[in-house]
């Protein structure tokens, strides 16, 4: 029924082109005329609703804890030491006009200037930032060099321990964008540093850079990629017109597309930004009936009839894969991620409008096709198909079991690969090694205590029972346990405050670097520093109520493991070292926000994926109206996804967020290709029983099809190999990887299977 | 309010009335916050009052300190001295504070621990930093030097129900604050209220005098009026966090000895005055 009602629909089109393009005309300016309202969102952060509860959690804690969620961290490095009258005013200039920056949170600007120092001198307690003036005299400057790498609050955290680093951290309001803020830190830079080098990294400085870049990017390649398409095309049938119909399909699907999610509210968010160049590349399905038409009107020599009879050859098969390709990307719909959600579902729409215009649209163009063009671009389209593909199918006819048996084979090494897969996910590794973000963060890292945050807090059985003296020996050797992980590069807590104004009030002696023993020198030293120093630096490691401690851990990586380890390690502690009263442990901070985001988002997508899975065999079934012939269409794309993820596995590549989301994406692309082979076939079949050469010739004609779509398609993305983040390098190779592995998956293996399981796939020996 | 309370109110509105009357005889911005100070920091030669202040977060958590606050002015310069002994929280009980404050120039300090029963010597930290934890500074405790700022008398308007000046003060040194909105009583030349800009130039801190209360003691052999601010909330507008005084038991001109406000009396506090 729905073959009659495509073929009624494309005879309807090819009878009456004008109309058509009129009517689609009209429809794409109502689409377009929404455009204008584009609203855009490049925050990554956006990607987990404010109701996810890891969301509100850590919310709750940096509320109880006055910490601040966005933090810049600005790097100064000085291979003669930053204990040089020079460094030293350039902290306390940089430190002020960072505190004037729009959308910094000048209060908790944290600086060798605006940090508190505890220390004592000839018997004065002395609470005041570390670096209130730059040092007059040698003599001076030693004193404060001394001062300050004798606190171990100090060491890793603000300065390093070899004195060549210093941080500044800059926190944001969390409604201000870390790039902008970013490049404003960077304006205010020394033009003539001298020794000083400068570095800024840090969480929003990543994820602004990385949203931002991801439009301009997008900007840049997808044009790029579109006009690499049509010149394929055109080499491919030297026909304008044609080139010209691809164009306006893509041209006229996006608009659709990008004009619903505008006229619906939607801000076009990182995700949605790649819908184009997804579009674009689905759109060459098109190739399918324009190498069906380059055949027929050799054959044929009317247009109309040429026109008709391709259309209700490759009418089931572009059908099917484009509902496919559609139920593929709708099944992203289950994904945790709203941005994610929508974007499958943009691309599903695109696609069905995409379906909508092969038997329009296409065929409209087509009938308007001048008749002396259309020669030329049947040059390559000859009979059974060009040889060269014919003596192809021909081989892998014949060598269907070898092929068999090497298509297992390497399964059997994809399925070692798929063992070896690493489920991670690090943000700064979006970048590429030399980007400046990604150096940042190298080298911070290698000199202070790391970029990336963690809080265990400590949560109290009742109030003041983070005083007790036993439950801060605790966090305290919780804290030496979680730093025998050399990525853990700096812990601190509430226990070291205790412990340096412990040592100050005695004379500075060593001795006394320890909790005391009764909670009330506890209670009044947190008092004395509470009544001096910075509120903020008693409220970022203890509540009010002194119920709960927040235990800063800072990372070197950026890796979502390292959190998971920092927080099994610390379970693994408290279960043989209990805290007072049990108190118990939980994690909070960026990393751990990442490492959920991570989970939520890698399962979300192996949960969209499965769901995608079902639904394409459920289809490719309905379609081949046999569960065995669904099956055997389905095998392809297994294959295909198989290898491509034990590719990764083996070459240690992270299984990371953009391979976990592009999983889900080939799903209904990688399909295509074994549809249009399997329906081209049986139809042939059914016309000619003779198994080999219905077989040689499906891989020899839709074959061509097949191979060219491939083409276009891997050219398309391959030119995202020449961005700047990584993940969409990752995109172009993985997308170009599995149109070209299930092009020659589809063509290669299936020969020999259809002939393996003949058997059991023509029962009654009758017609497939 | 007594006779001559409200005589004294009646005089200042008059005068100030006669003084508007006349450009030339207008206060300059600087004898205002002048005037200002001397009602709001020095009013009699001694004070002693119960301070409780409440810290509390945006979130809505509290911290509760209660400290006896003793107060006496040098006579014959802007000195003072300040004793404060904490009552509670209960882990800080006999903690006490002394201050000698020099208005152009660091002040002492010393702190006694009871835990360690030792007196310290505490070196002036900035002067801008947190009064105990608060969203108060030290100098808003106890005063700004006047010369330190440049003032500027911008408008007289009402506030409420008091008529004020409104005076702008902008350091004339880099501070953590850009610039100083004051609206001062004519009445009782204590600030209504204070708005604070920061490095940014918003507003960062609002200070509310929320109750005034009057107040006679016996000053040079006669009884004298004094109006005191025994409400006052300052309130950090960027974080949320807000600080709420209340002073009771407040009493001036006692007559209280220079050898309250020595190290000696850190160690043993003067039972007399901080019941």
């Amino acid at each position: 029924m729905i073959a009659r009602l495509l073929d009624r629909l494309s005879g309807f089109s090819a009878d009456h082109p004008k109309s058509v393009l009129v009517l689609v005309l009209i429809v794409t300016l109502a689409f377009a005329s929404l455009l204008p309202r584009i609203t855009v969102d490049t925050d990554p952060k956006h990607m987990l609703p404010v109701t996810s509860p890891v969301r509100q959690y850590n919310d709750q804690v940096e509320k109880d804890f006055a910490l601040h969620a966005d933090v810049i961290v600005l790097g100064i490095v000085n291979e003669g030491g930053i204990a040089n009258r020079a460094t030293l005013s350039r902290i306390i200039e940089l430190t002020r006009a960072i505190q004037a920056l729009p959308g910094v949170i000048s209060r908790d600007v944290t600086s060798l200037s605006t940090i508190d120092n505890v220390l004592s001198e000839k018997g004065e307690l002395i609470i005041r930032p570390a670096l209130e003036r730059v040092p007059e005299s040698p003599a001076e400057l030693e004193a404060f060099r001394k001062a300050l790498l004798e606190n171990p609050l100090f060491v890793n955290r603000i300065v390093s321990a070899d004195e060549t680093t210093t941080a500044v951290y800059v926190p944001i309001d969390p409604k201000s964008n870390g790039k902008q803020i970013a490049d404003a830190i960077r304006s205010l830079l020394p033009r003539d540093p001298g020794q000083d080098r400068f570095y800024i990294a840090g969480d929003p400085v990543a994820r602004d850079t990385f949203g931002t870049e991801m439009f301009r990017q997008m900007a840049l390649f997808s044009p790029v990629a579109g006009m690499i398409m049509c010149l394929l095309l055109w080499l491919m049938f030297r026909s304008a017109a044609l080139v010209a119909a691809n164009m306006a399909v893509t041209m006229v699907s996006i608009v659709w597309s990008m004009g619903l999610l505008i006229g619906l509210g939607y801000p076009v968010h990182i995700m949605s930004s790649m819908s184009p160049i997804f579009l674009m590349a689905i759109a060459t399905d098109s190739v399918h009936i324009f190498n069906e038409f380059a055949f027929r009107f050799p054959e044929t020599k009317s247009k109309r009839q040429a026109i008709l009879e391709t259309m209700s050859a490759v009418g089931g098969p572009v059908f099917y894969s484009d509902v496919t390709t559609a139920a593929g990307f709708a099944s992203l719909a289950t994904a945790p991620i709203i941005p994610v959600k929508i974007f499958g579902l943009v691309i599903a729409f695109g696609t069905l409008v995409i379906l909508l215009l092969s038997f329009t649209l296409v065929p409209a163009i087509l009938a308007l096709l001048p008749e002396r063009s259309i020669p030329r671009a049947s040059a390559g389209a000859k009979g059974e198909g060009p040889a060269g593909l014919v003596r192809f199918g021909a081989f892998c006819v014949r060598h269907g079991k070898s092929i068999a048996v090497m298509g297992t084979v390497l399964l059997a090494v994809a399925g070692v690969g798929l063992a070896l897969l690493r489920v991670n996910n690090n943000m700064v590794h979006w970048f590429k090694p030399n980007s400046e973000v990604r150096t940042a963060d190298r080298v911070m890292n290698a000199h202070l205590g790391g970029t990336s945050l963690g809080y265990l807090v400590v949560q109290g059985r009742a109030e003041d029972a983070i005083k007790d003296p036993a439950m801060l020996r605790g966090i305290e050797n919780l804290q030496r346990e979680l730093e025998k992980d050399p990525r853990v590069g700096k812990t601190f807590s509430v226990a070291d405050y205790v412990k340096r104004i412990n040592r100050v009030l005695h004379g500075d002696a060593p001795a006394f670097d320890r909790v005391p023993d009764t909670a009330g020198e506890v209670g009044q030293y947190l008092f004395l520093f509470g009544t001096s120093a910075k509120p903020s630096d008693l409220d970022n490691v203890v509540d009010y109520p002194f119920q709960r401690a927040n235990v800063q851990v800072q990372l070197k990586s950026w890796d979502a493991g390292v959190m998971r380890d920092v927080i099994r390690r610390t379970q693994a502690y408290l279960a043989a070292h209990p805290l007072p009263g049990d108190a118990a442990v939980q994690p909070a901070g960026t990393a751990y926000f990442n490492l959920v985001w991570n989970d939520e988002v890698l399962w979300g997508m192996l949960a969209s994926f499965s769901v995608g899975l079902v639904l394409v065999l459920v289809l490719l079934t309905l379609q081949m109206r046999s569960l065995l012939w669904g099956l055997l269409a389905f095998l392809p794309l297994l294959f295909t996804i198989a290898l491509i993820y034990g590719v990764v596995g083996l070459i240690g590549k992270d299984f990371d967020m953009p391979v976990a989301v592009l999983s889900t994406l080939s799903l209904g692309l990688a399909v295509d290709f074994a549809i249009h082979f399997v329906a081209r076939f049986r139809e042939r079949y059914r016309q000619k029983p003779d198994l080999d050469q219905a077989l040689i010739w499906t891989a020899a004609r839709p074959g061509r099809g097949i191979f060219l779509n491939a083409i276009l398609f891997a050219a398309g993305f391959a030119v995202m190999v020449f961005a700047d983040l990584t993940p969409y390098i990752t995109v172009g190779v993985f997308m170009a990887a599995i149109m070209l592995l299930s092009a020659l998956a589809s063509v290669m293996l299936l020969p020999g299977l259809v002939r393996l399981f003949q058997p059991v796939l023509f029962k009654k020996g009758g017609a497939p | 309010m007594n006779s001559i309370a409200s005589l004294a109110i009646a005089l200042a509105v008059f005068s100030g009335m006669g003084l508007s009357l006349t450009a030339q005889e207008k206060p300059g911005a600087e004898a205002i916050i002048e005037k200002s100070q001397k009602a709001f920091y020095y009013a009699g030669a001694d004070m002693r009052a119960k301070v409780v202040m409440n810290l509390i977060t945006d979130s809505g958590q509290k911290r509760t300190r209660v400290l006896t606050m003793l107060r006496k002015n040098d006579p014959k310069s802007e000195d003072q001295k300040y004793f404060l002994y904490f009552h509670e929280p209960g882990d800080v009980r006999r903690m006490a504070f002394l201050v000698w404050k020099y208005p152009e120039r660091d002040d002492d300090r010393w702190i006694f621990v009871p835990a360690l029963n030792m007196a310290r010597r505490v070196a002036a930290s900035d002067s801008r930093s947190s009064f105990v934890g608060s969203d108060f500074t030290y100098e808003d405790v106890s005063g700004r030097d006047i010369g330190a700022d440049t003032h500027t008398l911008l408008r007289e308007e009402k506030l409420g129900a008091s008529d004020c000046f409104v005076v702008q003060s902008v350091p004339k040194a880099r501070m953590d604050y850009t610039k100083k909105l004051s609206w001062i009583d004519k009445a009782t030349s204590l600030p209504v209220k204070e708005e604070y800009y920061d490095a940014q130039n918003e507003l960062a801190r609002v200070f509310t005098a929320d109750k005034v209360e009057e107040f006679t003691a016996q000053g040079g052999g006669r009884k004298a009026s004094f109006s005191i601010v025994t409400q006052r909330t300052m309130k950090n507008v960027k974080s949320g966090h807000r600080t709420e005084v209340t002073y009771s038991d407040v009493a001036l001109n006692l007559g209280l000895e220079d050898a309250l406000f020595t190290e000696r009396s850190l160690q043993n506090p003067p039972a007399k005055w901080i019941q």
